[in-house]
């Protein structure tokens, strides 16, 4: 455990020390947050578009803040890997389990920050257009999130260990796009309905955005949050334990 | 060298096969604690392939390896306890300063938060890092990445350090001041070096061994090296040796 948590600490270290992380995973989620809330302002009432405001733009901003995390868990392997540093580490005593979950800690860590500023400066925007977010909501919902967030990671993970330095970041920005297309992140499939509606319940991240919305509006139904947190939750662990043995999988053919 | 000294590496038959291509094969030798043994070949001769398989990095195709007394096909994480390993390529973690890459290396080898800052503290010293230690790696010049990456080797206090050309890309003098750093750290450590320079394996080994196609083609003392090659130095033995015909 305590090779995990260096190896953890490294990856913090290089991953804050990047400009672009900062970039990618706070300053443009905020920026989106901001431009929606200003088209939102010039959307008029009686169109009956909502998917603009706060209530559904926070959640929908926070899990796409979630996709840019899962490029750089991404770029960290893949860039570990093009290189020789994870080799020599092979060689000293830690062990594949250290690895993993030293890639994953620190995401875990920067995910849960990274929503938790999104949502600061969500409330500070709903007190500015003055339909201000529940405090508790925010609260829920910011958990509820962090299920996501491992989901997210863990395709991070996957891409990275699977393809190479170069082929990974673009498997990564198709997933970004879909999510948020599919996630309704910017758009309302619910009250588009038809085929579409269909494709996204079809995939996971439909039910991501959901549970950070039924949350944070406080509507814990089961159709609004339990059951899409039960799906979210099953992803999550699915494609997390996906990640620690394809990882481990790969570090054995590796050192074949 | 006594005969009686401890075996610190032994491979019988040590064997490495990629596809259709064996990149070492049938490989015997033996290397005594304390010894600086030299790996020495032309390009695509089987030195890192060699250090690969001691350092529990690939597994041999066929034959043995011990380490340590431990095999490296049986308890690679005892071997792992023992070894350090500066690869061919420089590998630093480039966003950490040179005393974090010590600190986190160390971290993986000991437990303890003072045994962690002391190896840290005596690596800064030994390499005299004093004056770069609060700079990120990527930002070394390539020689300073090149003993960054021997030191974070050398953390562990391995019994057994593996230098895959430990002087690639170094200028003159830093090459000569990185030979007197290998004689400090010597001690009582074996080491195992890979280089093309043959006036650094004279300066520097106890034995040396020319592998040619994966094959061992000599190995001894240098004296014993030029006697069978029939030549003076080296370099001269080196390409008599490595440099003639396979005859099947
Ligand atoms: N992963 C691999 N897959 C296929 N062939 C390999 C692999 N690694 C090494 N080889 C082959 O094995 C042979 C020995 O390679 P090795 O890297 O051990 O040589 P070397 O003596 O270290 O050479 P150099 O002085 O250039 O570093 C070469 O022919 C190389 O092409
Ligand atoms: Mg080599």
């Amino acid at each position: 455990m305590k090779r995990a948590l260096a190896f953890a600490g490294r990856n913090q270290k290089e991953i804050l020390r990047d400009p672009l992380s900062y970039l990618f995973c706070l300053a443009f989620p905020l920026v989106m947050l901001v431009v929606m809330t200003v088209v939102n302002e010039s959307i008029p009432k009686e169109s009956g578009m909502t998917v603009f405001r706060i209530e559904k733009l926070a959640p929908g901003i926070a899990v796409f803040g979630q996709t840019f995390l899962m490029l750089f868990a991404c770029l960290s392997v893949s860039r570990d890997r093009a290189g020789s540093f994870l080799v020599r580490l092979y060689a000293t005593p830690a062990r594949s389990g250290d690895f993993i979950l030293g890639y994953q800690i620190p995401m875990l860590v920067l995910g849960a920050a990274q929503t938790a500023v999104l949502y600061a400066a969500s409330y500070v925007v709903s007190l500015i257009v003055k339909t201000p977010l529940k405090p508790l909501g925010l609260f829920w919902s910011f958990l509820s999130l962090q299920l996501s967030g491992i989901l997210f990671i863990s395709f991070g993970l996957i891409f990275g260990t699977l393809f190479s330095e170069k082929a990974a970041p673009g498997l990564c920005s198709i997933i970004i796009s879909l999510s948020s297309f599919l996630g309704c992140i910017w758009f309302d499939a619910e009250s588009l309905g038809g085929i579409m509606l269909k494709i996204c319940k079809a995939l996971p991240f439909f039910y991501c955005t959901k549970i950070g919305r039924s949350a944070l509006a406080l509507s814990f139904t089961k159709e609004a949050f339990w059951l899409p947190l039960l799906i979210v939750a099953s992803c999550a662990l699915v494609f997390d334990l996906a990640a620690v043995l394809i990882f481990r999988s790969r570090m054995r053919a590796d050192l074949a | 060298m006594t005969e009686r000294s401890f075996e610190m590496i032994k491979t019988t038959k040590l064997t490495k096969k990629y596809g259709t291509k064996t990149a070492v094969d049938g490989l015997g030798l033996c290397v005594y604690e304390g010894e600086l043994f030299s790996l020495l070949g032309v390009n695509g001769a089987g030195k890192t392939t060699t250090i690969r398989m001691l350092s529990c990095l690939s597994k041999p195709t066929s034959g043995e390896a011990f380490v340590g007394g431990y095999s490296v096909k049986e308890a690679p994480q005892e071997v792992k306890k023992i070894i350090g390993i500066s690869t061919q390529d420089t590998a630093v973690a480039e966003r950490l300063t040179v005393r974090e890459n010590l600190r986190f290396m160390a971290s993986l080898h000991y437990t303890d938060k003072a045994k962690i800052e002391e190896r840290t503290d005596e690596m800064i010293q030994v390499f005299r890092f004093q004056e770069v230690e609060n700079q990120l790696a990527k930002t070394l010049s390539g020689g300073w990445q090149r003993k960054l990456s021997i030191a974070m080797a050398l953390i562990g206090d391995p019994k057994v350090l593996f230098l895959d050309e430990p002087t690639l890309g170094l200028d003159v003098l830093a090459r000569r001041e990185l030979w007197k750093m290998i004689e400090r750290i010597k001690e009582h450590r074996t080491i195992i070096l890979t280089t093309h320079y043959m006036e650094e394996a004279e300066a520097l080994s106890d034995r040396i061994a020319i592998l040619q196609n994966g094959r061992l083609k000599a190995l001894g003392t240098l004296q014993e090296i030029e006697e069978k090659a029939g030549v003076k130095g080296l370099e001269n033995a080196f390409v008599a040796i490595a440099g003639k015909e396979e005859s099947l």
